[in-house]
């Protein structure tokens, strides 16, 4: 009898392990007070003399006067501004290589493949409290590769950054990169198709047929091989499968695109194949189609001001940001370039200046705004009770240029703090000194004379298609 | 009379045949290295005692051997006998890349195996272009002799797995001794592994970059899960059957996909690796790592896969001269250079099954000094020598043939005066397949200018 009991108390012990295991997990990242903040909750307007709780990675309360848990850290609020983190939807840091540029349709790559967790433009952009980014394939082919929505757990492996239950996506283009406008006829070489808008189109209407057909055939193979076991399965094509995705709607279309004709242009063929495209991209002229880019659903994710880089982007305006969101477009603010990554607040910002948007909205552009563009909405994109700690504390107010980032969470942990950073330079500069006379760091006294720092892509990426450095 | 002409030359042929044969049995192929210091790696050192070769094997190896009357004697007092080294990832033996005439030109008329430019080889009637055709085959390309074999021997090394120069299925490999007068006397063992490169395709078309490597990679091996399955299906009933293509590409991967062949994937730093590891994964591949600089950083999950690492000796140094106008190196790379001496040692303390490879260094003097600073770093002596002659044997599936000195494995022998990993140790005599190979003295070092006090 008591060894019947012994073994029960044990069968109970193990049973409950796992759970003690991960809750014990979970409870390793130390539960953090903000008091007395200025909370710029983005959905629920700005509570001034705030708290907010983290706990296990959540905001667990924001209220007035909350108790602080036994050994929570608590942060002194006290003139800072507490803000959701900023959502980046156009990003191709820590990207390895950004374009397969050397098809029209390459669906089949992804990003996730060549994620490079220690570019150090993260740390740079957690600087700037941001925690999400929208990682795209480039805008070399009418169908890129597909994106990944990572959280910027800078010092973690690269499957510990991607967003859980990020909506897959796809990228998109038209318009002059895809038709390789920049790129100087040379004898000799054939030139990539398209070469046209027209056959732009006619690139993305081919790979939706074909995808298609391909689910066509997977159905009738898959009901044939019910009754015959010799019959040879179709080829699965990785090139397709995503197609099919978009097409029943599991995968996010996000669509690099310039000038009006364009935008309209694949609103129609979405229609035409019965999917939605989920944003538009850069889009500077969107302020002439908002009303058509509303009725479709899309959002669209641009630049505040600049313009004019190239011919199809002549027409912009820096009120595209204020006309597509009084049309009633979901529209974000994003940086498409490592440096501007760190300042978006004040590209944001920028929106109350061309336009009048009030503060709520302009807030909107750079974090529920995208955060909706990525399916990530329940999750992230404002300062509310249940959603992911992934907040920034700053020292002003976020849209002011003299404000910065004191500290930047993720998941209730912290990735970046301005204090701890100082004080652990002289630190650093040791160990660089140390490291410096290490043997295999010893400079030679012959051999090749050093690099150049390495060029940096000035302010817009999307029109650089890359070339693969040999 | 033609017929006459034709019996004559048949009978001249047989001749000198006979005579080859002659000459070889009459060739001396019983050696004895006695009074010698005897590391067999398999037990315990033997600190004075004989070696017997006979007919290419080791025919004894201990204290209380002795050497046969017909033994060609070799006084060993003062040498210590070695297992013959295996460095584990090369491209010895393979006709040299030269430079393109025609850069990204059509394909080369010198022949499917003339790997006279620096494009992958290319097999012939594939379906993939080069750099995507697994079914290519080092065996048919490896040429005996030569200066980097050379160079090999004279440092000890005995054995090596050779492979192809570039591409993304780089094609298999074979295990050469590096003594042999033909191709066929050199090959141990082939194919060994299938071997992965991650570098993408140039001027060729898709994959043009490391985003569509790996859709290329992942694309093939669905292919070849079809293609295995098709010819199954028409195996079973190809009366009724409409019949599939044949493939040799997808053909090649198929003991790949199954797990039966090993696939050695090029990765160095921790996300490359990580890559490899989930790649392998996702395809339950039997997976090894080759190169792995930063492989000690995933220990846990190298033992957890079972996935051994072939590690380079091409330990990473700053090569940049010291100018004021400098930019400072980041902290990063700095650490990484230090660090890269200690992944050895980290390996053995985790339990990570490894090998050595000599990672293409240009300067192969350097390898043992570089062996050395692993050991300084935290690597036993003993590791260390085993990471030259067992482990790889184990990895590469010959552990029956060779990696240490027991009876009736292939006589690879190095023999040293000093300590193998001592600076000022020289290597006196090196067996293959149980001859002796001449050895030249590596030339001296070239001098380094010092530099201008300014």
């Amino acid at each position: 009898m008591n060894r019947f009991i012994a073994k029960l108390l044990f069968l109970v012990i193990i049973a409950t392990l796992p759970l003690n295991a991960a809750r014990a997990q979970k409870q390793t990242a130390p539960e953090t007070l903000i008091r007395n903040a200025t909370v710029v909750t983005v959905t629920r307007g700005t509570l001034q003399n705030t708290d907010v709780l983290l706990r296990n990675g959540k905001i667990a309360a924001v209220g007035k006067n909350l108790n602080a848990p036994a050994n929570a850290r608590i942060i002194d609020g006290t003139g800072k501004y507490v803000m959701p983190g900023i959502i980046d939807c156009h990003s191709h840091s820590m990207l390895d290589t950004i374009n397969e540029g050397t098809l029209s349709v390459t669906s089949m790559v992804h990003t996730e493949d060549v994620l490079n967790p220690t570019d150090v433009d993260l740390y740079r952009e957690l600087a700037g409290g941001v925690t999400t980014l929208n990682l795209l394939h480039g805008s070399a082919n009418p169908i890129g590769g597909l994106n990944t929505v990572v959280k910027i757990k800078y010092g973690r492996p690269a499957n510990e950054f991607l967003f859980p239950g990020a909506m897959p996506g796809i990228k998109f283009a038209l318009g002059e990169n895809v038709k390789r406008s920049s790129t100087p006829n040379q004898p000799g070489v054939t030139r990539r198709y398209p070469n046209t808008r027209m056959g732009v189109e006619e690139v993305i209407r081919d790979a939706f047929t074909r995808a298609r057909d391909y689910k066509r055939a997977w159905d009738e193979y898959r009901a044939a091989a019910k009754n015959d076991k010799n019959l040879i399965p179709p080829r699965r094509d990785l090139q397709l499968e995503p197609l099919v995705e978009v097409l029943e709607g599991k995968r996010y279309v996000h669509a690099h695109c310039y000038i009006t004709s364009e935008i309209l242009m694949l609103i129609n063929l979405a229609d035409e194949f019965g999917f939605k495209v989920k944003t538009f991209q850069h889009v500077l002229e969107g302020y002439k189609v908002a009303k058509e880019i509303a009725a479709h659903g899309a959002g669209a994710s641009i630049f505040a001001d600049s313009w004019a880089y190239k011919i199809e982007a002549y027409d912009a305006i820096p009120y595209n940001a204020a006309i597509m969101t009084r049309a009633g477009v979901v529209v974000s603010m994003n940086s498409d370039s490592d440096e501007r990554a760190r300042r978006l607040n004040l590209e944001a910002a920028k929106a109350m200046h061309w336009g009048d948007l009030t503060e709520e909205q302009a807030l909107k552009l750079i974090t529920i705004n995208p955060a909706i563009q990525l399916g990530i909405q329940e999750r992230v994109g404002s300062i509310e009770v249940g959603k992911d700690a992934d907040l920034a504390i700053w020292n002003g107010h976020p849209f002011s240029v003299y404000s910065r980032v004191d500290t930047t969470f993720i998941d209730g942990e912290v990735y970046f703090d301005r204090a701890q950073d100082l004080a652990r330079r002289p630190e650093l500069a040791k160990e660089r000194a140390a490291l410096e006379q290490a043997e295999p760091n010893r400079p030679r006294p012959q051999g090749q004379s050093p690099q150049g720092p390495r060029r940096r892509p000035s302010g817009h990426e999307d029109d650089d298609v890359e070339v693969e450095k040999p | 009379m033609p017929k006459v002409r034709s019996r004559l030359l048949v009978a001249l042929v047989l001749l000198s045949l006979n005579l080859n044969a002659n000459a070889q049995r009459g060739a001396i192929d019983t050696y004895a290295i006695t009074n010698t210091r005897i590391v067999t790696v398999s037990g315990p050192v033997i600190e004075r005692g004989t070696v017997v070769i006979r007919n290419g094997l080791i025919a004894a190896a201990g204290a209380d051997v002795n050497a046969p009357p017909d033994a060609r004697v070799i006084d060993g007092t003062g040498l210590t006998v070695y297992p013959g080294l295996i460095d584990s990832y090369t491209n010895l033996g393979l006709p040299d890349a030269a430079p393109s005439p025609s850069p990204g030109g059509g394909g080369g008329g010198g022949g499917f195996f003339a790997l006279t430019q620096p494009r992958p080889a290319s097999g012939p009637n594939s379906t993939q272009p080069p750099g995507l055709q697994p079914e290519v085959l080092v065996e048919d390309v490896i040429r005996p002799g030569g200066a980097e074999i050379e160079a090999s021997r004279n440092i000890g090394i005995t054995t090596a797995l050779t492979l192809p120069r570039t591409g993304i299925w780089m094609g298999q490999s074979a295990l050469i001794n590096l003594a042999g007068d033909t191709p066929q006397q050199m090959i141990v063992r082939s194919p060994v592994a299938m071997h992965v490169g991650f570098t993408p395709l140039r001027n060729s078309g898709y994959p043009g970059s490391l985003l569509g490597v790996f859709s290329s990679l992942r694309q093939m091996m669905l292919d070849a899960q079809r293609y295995r399955e098709a010819m199954q299906i028409y195996d079973r009933a190809p009366r009724g059957t409409r019949r599939p293509d044949t493939d040799r590409s997808l053909a090649a991967l198929v003991p790949v996909i199954e797990g039966r062949m090993p696939v050695v994937m090029l990765a160095n730093s921790e996300r490359e690796i990580m890559r490899a590891l989930d790649l392998g994964e996702e395809f339950k591949l039997k997976l090894i790592i080759a190169g792995g600089r930063e492989a000690d950083r995933l220990s846990a999950r190298l033992v957890k896969q079972n996935v051994p690492v072939l590690l380079s000796l091409n330990l990473p140094k700053r090569t940049t001269a010291a100018l004021p106008e400098a930019d400072p190196e980041s902290l990063r790379v700095l650490r990484e250079r230090v660090a890269a001496q200690e992944t050895a040692g980290k390996l053995a303390k985790a339990g990570v099954r490894f090998a050595f490879e000599s990672g293409s260094l240009n300067n192969l003097s350097e390898l043992m000094g570089n062996v050395n600073r692993t050991i300084e770093n935290g690597l036993t002596a003993t590791d260390a020598l085993r990471a030259f002659t067992i482990w790889p044997a184990e990895i590469l599936g010959v552990k029956n043939q060779l990696g240490s000195i027991e009876a009736g494995k292939i006589a690879n022998l190095t023999i040293v005066r000093g300590d193998l990993f001592d600076r000022n140790s020289r290597v006196t005599h090196v067996f293959i397949d149980g001859r002796p190979v001449d050895l030249r003295p590596a030339p001296a070092p070239t001098p380094v200018p010092t530099a201008s006090p300014n």
